[in-house]
């Protein structure tokens, strides 16, 4: 597996059951990030009750969240189920019938994370392509950025989102706990920057340990200069040029990838650690037969041989 | 092998194999105990003075001889912070698992990376030359691993930079 | 923090691996412990090569050979399509800790989507794990996945756990005879107050797989055709315990009824019907006259669990006998259970009888419950939730202080009455 997916490949098994079978369900299921879904059967089986509970969600209210979930989810939405923050209700008797649309039904809601968290990333597209419309006009907007929208989706990392007339920057603040982590991190983040060389498409990568100047300031940003423990936290930087965003298309996914990627981060340092691990394996065992070969040979002979069930016998 | 890299190791095994000529030897300290004298160093006359063999400053081997038994320590180079990262981290697994490679400290002599403890036991049930072909192909295969996998890690993080770039377009 | 990350459970079994988290009443993934990687075409001797020459996953230039691996039913997909399928767990336990680190990553990642350093986990464990390959796995959970906190629980305790939920018996004390029955090997193993008594756990070489092969065999003989697959389907249909033998082949020949078609897919649309007779009864009877079916183990399974109890140490016998706890995909067969019961409990009255004692004065008591087959996952889904549970794992911190023997121990987990 190279990619993380968007959506949760449990939510969506589950639903495709229920859809052909109702059956009562009470469970708790945990996505990235500390979002966390009870997918629930209140009152009849027929009736699914799907709440999420995510970190950030004040965060994304104040930048349109509301409008992204009534697009994608309009009718489906239902009262919000206590301690949650988001619920949508789907009532398996009253499906639609077109099973393209049943799927396309199982899909959205398998990307409840991903809808929940698109809104501000949304919100700074539509004011990068204000601005850039203004700009034909009005050369004085170039210099004009957004407000950043700070979204704290975990306890100690956020994403900032900013837009100009022709960019709009994604700062992750990343934390890395393991002195290990932090040096795998390092040349990965390297790599990130370099790529740019190879791929001539991609955004602008960068990277630094004290915060970026966009977000200088803000609340809950570190002061500049002002050592948290340096090497804690690093801020990530990436730069998506109008190109990034022309089309439809190109915007959503752009929006979903970009949401997996502290995650597709962690999972890689953690699938190399994973190959070093299993490479030092090789080593120990190669390590180990050249030393028994020290050992003189009659004293494997004598060592006892048993049969699969225990028993013991003697060659002769 | 590079050019510096034969002669060192050729100068550990003829000191390791001159060094290693171990005696069963009773404790002078405590009665009726056996212990490894280089670890203990409580009778300084059964012990013999160390050797160092550097390659250069980051690589050297440290070789305590005593009566009984034979201490011998290796740096390994570490030019980076991946490289450093990847030794202790290699250490570090080889030490967890001291118990099944016998000959190995649990923990290095202050200095070094990882230490080898040679009493007379083991040179009594294991043949000598091999136990020196084993620590001179260990200090042959190390560097090499390290090399590799600090590339592996450059290679990956390549990799997988441009897998997540490149769907962006 | 309005939500708590549920604890991740998993109960990684020889055959299948079982995936989810804490609280909830079922396993979210049951998927087989299977990883299939890349083949490599150029090693003539893929088996365990003494560090190959060139290094692995280097040698492809692109560095990440490692990655492509698949896990679970999409490894079971891709047999013989240019992929190697390995079994991480053997006899219940870890055989290839590469592969059981890239199986984990990919459960985690993949299926679970957790970032483990925000969670705690449960794991399982066969009765007399050897404590290397605890320490293995602290390795791996510590070191590779930064998980926040470790529990690793023995699978017969977590079964016994299991059973009490069920009945509302919070405190009952953690004793009990667990019948563990999987794919690979039946376990029998007496635990006292939470602690597996080790010399005494007999296994018998009679489990899923022999049953299968068993009604496999007698079908085939009849001249059916099918696969193992459908011989599997059918036993877990309609297989069952009956009381009698003998009676039950008489059953048989009054009511024709009992003889049953079973329908199987042939594949291409074709469909074909299998008569299903004797075997419907006669397959699980090879756990109670295991001369039927094999010839070198001949004690039945009453007869061991018996033996298991009265090799343990007489102060807990009586606990023992009084909580027989099933568990695992074996001992589903309707029926199991009271059969089980019944013979237990003569075996027990002889012995009282002939030792001048009188008949039922001991109590034998065989327990089904309805979670029997997830039985390990759900009773650690249990412990998982309950308040003390974070008290009991060894989080990341204690485990650099300390290092992976840190695991050797750990506290018992007790249920809410505690």
């Amino acid at each position: 597996m190279l990619l993380l997916d968007y959506h949760n490949p449990l939510l969506k098994t589950i639903l495709k059951e229920r859809f052909v079978k109702p059956a009562a369900i009470d469970q708790i299921i945990s996505d990235f990030d500390g979002v966390t879904y009870h997918i629930f059967t209140p009152e009849v089986k027929t009736k699914i009750l799907i709440s999420i509970s995510i970190k950030c969600y004040q965060d994304l209210l104040q930048h349109g969240a509301e409008e992204v979930l009534k697009r994608e989810y309009g009718s489906y939405i239902t009262e919000t189920e206590q301690g949650y923050n988001f619920s949508i209700l789907i009532d398996l008797t009253a499906l639609p019938e077109d099973p393209e649309e049943r799927n396309d039904l199982i899909t959205r809601v398998s990307l409840l994370r991903r809808h929940t968290m698109a809104a501000p990333f949304e919100k700074a597209i539509s004011i990068q392509q204000s601005l850039s419309a203004e700009a034909a006009t009005d050369p004085s907007v170039t210099t004009k950025t957004s407000e950043v929208m700070t979204i704290r989706y975990r306890d100690e990392e956020a994403i900032y989102v900013q837009a100009s007339y022709d960019r709009v920057t994604v700062i992750f603040s990343i934390v890395f706990r393991e002195e290990t982590d932090r040096v795998l991190a390092k040349t990965f983040m390297q790599e990130f920057v370099d790529a740019r060389k190879q791929i001539q498409m991609a955004p602008h990568v960068m990277y630094r340990s004290d915060p970026p100047l966009e977000i200088r300031g803000l609340p809950g940003v570190p002061e500049a200069g002002v050592a948290v423990k340096k090497g804690d936290i690093v801020y990530i930087t990436f730069v998506f040029f109008p190109m990034h965003i022309e089309n439809k298309a190109k915007r959503e996914h752009a929006i979903e990838h970009i949401q997996t990627f502290r995650d597709y981060f962690h999972y890689h340092i953690k699938a190399a650690k994973a190959y070093i691990h299993s490479r030092m394996r090789h080593r120990v065992a190669h390590n180990l037969k050249v030393l028994n070969r020290a050992k003189p040979e009659n004293e494997m002979e004598e060592k006892e041989k048993k049969t699969a069930s225990g028993r013991t016998f003697k060659q002769t | 092998m590079s050019s510096s890299l034969r002669p060192y190791l050729t100068c550990v095994r003829s000191s390791l194999t001159a060094a290693m000529s171990l005696c069963d030897f009773a404790s002078e300290v405590a009665e009726r105990h056996n212990v490894p004298e280089i670890e203990s160093g409580k009778t300084p006359e059964v012990l013999l003075n160390p050797i160092t063999i550097a390659r250069n400053e980051h690589e050297r081997v440290l070789i305590e001889p005593s009566i009984n038994s034979i201490r011998i320590s290796i740096k390994i180079k570490q030019a980076d912070d991946n490289e450093i990262l990847l030794v202790h981290k290699f250490t570090r697994f080889l030490s967890q698992r001291a118990e099944q490679f016998v000959i190995l400290r649990r923990k290095p002599v202050k200095g070094y990376d990882i230490s080898f403890l040679i009493t007379n036991f083991h040179t009594e049930q294991m043949l000598k030359h091999k136990l020196v072909d084993f620590i001179i192909e260990f200090m042959k295969d190390v560097d090499k691993d390290i090399s590799e996998m600090k590339l592996f890690i450059n290679t990956r993080a390549r990799f997988v930079a441009e897998a997540f770039l490149t769907s962006f377009q | 923090m309005a939500h708590q990350n549920p604890a991740v459970v998993m109960d990684n079994g020889t055959g299948y691996s079982k995936l989810g988290f804490a609280g909830n009443d079922s396993p979210s993934f049951v998927i087989p412990t299977t990883i299939a990687t890349k083949s490599k075409n150029d090693a003539p001797n893929t088996q365990g090569p003494p560090v190959p020459s060139k290094p692995r996953g280097l040698s492809a230039k692109d560095g990440q050979t490692d990655l492509d691996y698949l896990i679970g039913d999409e490894a079971e997909a891709v047999r013989g399509l240019g992929y190697d399928l390995y079994n991480p767990v053997r006899h219940g336990q870890v055989d290839n800790w590469d592969h059981m680190e890239r199986f984990w990553q990919s459960s985690m990642f993949q299926y679970l989507r957790v970032e483990p350093e925000d969670h705690y986990f449960l794991l399982t464990e066969p009765p007399l794990n050897p404590p290397e390959a605890r320490e293995n796995t602290a390795e791996i959970m510590f070191e590779t996945f930064n998980c926040a906190g470790l529990y690793i629980g023995v699978q017969a305790v977590l079964a016994l756990a299991a059973s009490f939920t069920l009945n509302n018996l919070a405190d009952q004390p953690l004793t009990g005879t667990v019948i563990d029955s999987g794919d690979g090997v039946t376990h029998v193993i007496p635990v006292a107050e939470g602690y597996v008594i080790g010399s005494s756990i007999k296994s018998i070489p009679i489990a899923g797989r022999e049953i299968t092969s068993f009604v496999h065999n007698m079908l085939r003989e009849r001249g059916e055709q099918i696969t193992t697959k459908n011989a599997a389907k059918i036993k877990e249909e309609l297989c069952y315990v009956c009381p009698d033998i003998r009676k039950e082949f008489m059953r048989f020949d009054r009511e024709p009824e009992r003889f049953q078609k079973y329908t199987v897919d042939r594949g291409r649309g074709l469909t074909a019907e299998i008569d299903v007779g004797y075997e419907r009864f006669l397959a699980p009877e090879i756990f109670f006259n295991p001369e039927i079916c094999s010839s070198d183990f001949l004690t039945p399974l009453p007869n061991i669990v018996d033996g298991v109890i009265q090799s343990a140490p007489i102060d807990v016998r009586r606990g023992l006998y009084k909580n027989i706890v099933l568990s695992g995909g074996s001992t589903l067969y309707q029926n199991f259970g009271r059969r089980l019961q019944r013979s237990v409990k003569d075996l027990v009255n002889q012995r009282l009888v002939s030792k001048g004692g009188t008949a039922d004065s001991l109590e034998v008591r065989v327990i089904s419950y309805n979670r029997q087959r997830y039985a390990p996952w759900y009773g650690g889904s249990f412990l998982a939730s309950t308040p003390g549970f974070t008290r009991s794992c060894h989080t990341k911190a204690e485990y650099d202080e300390i290092g992976p023997s840190i695991v050797r121990r750990f506290d018992l987990l007790t249920g809410p009455g505690m």
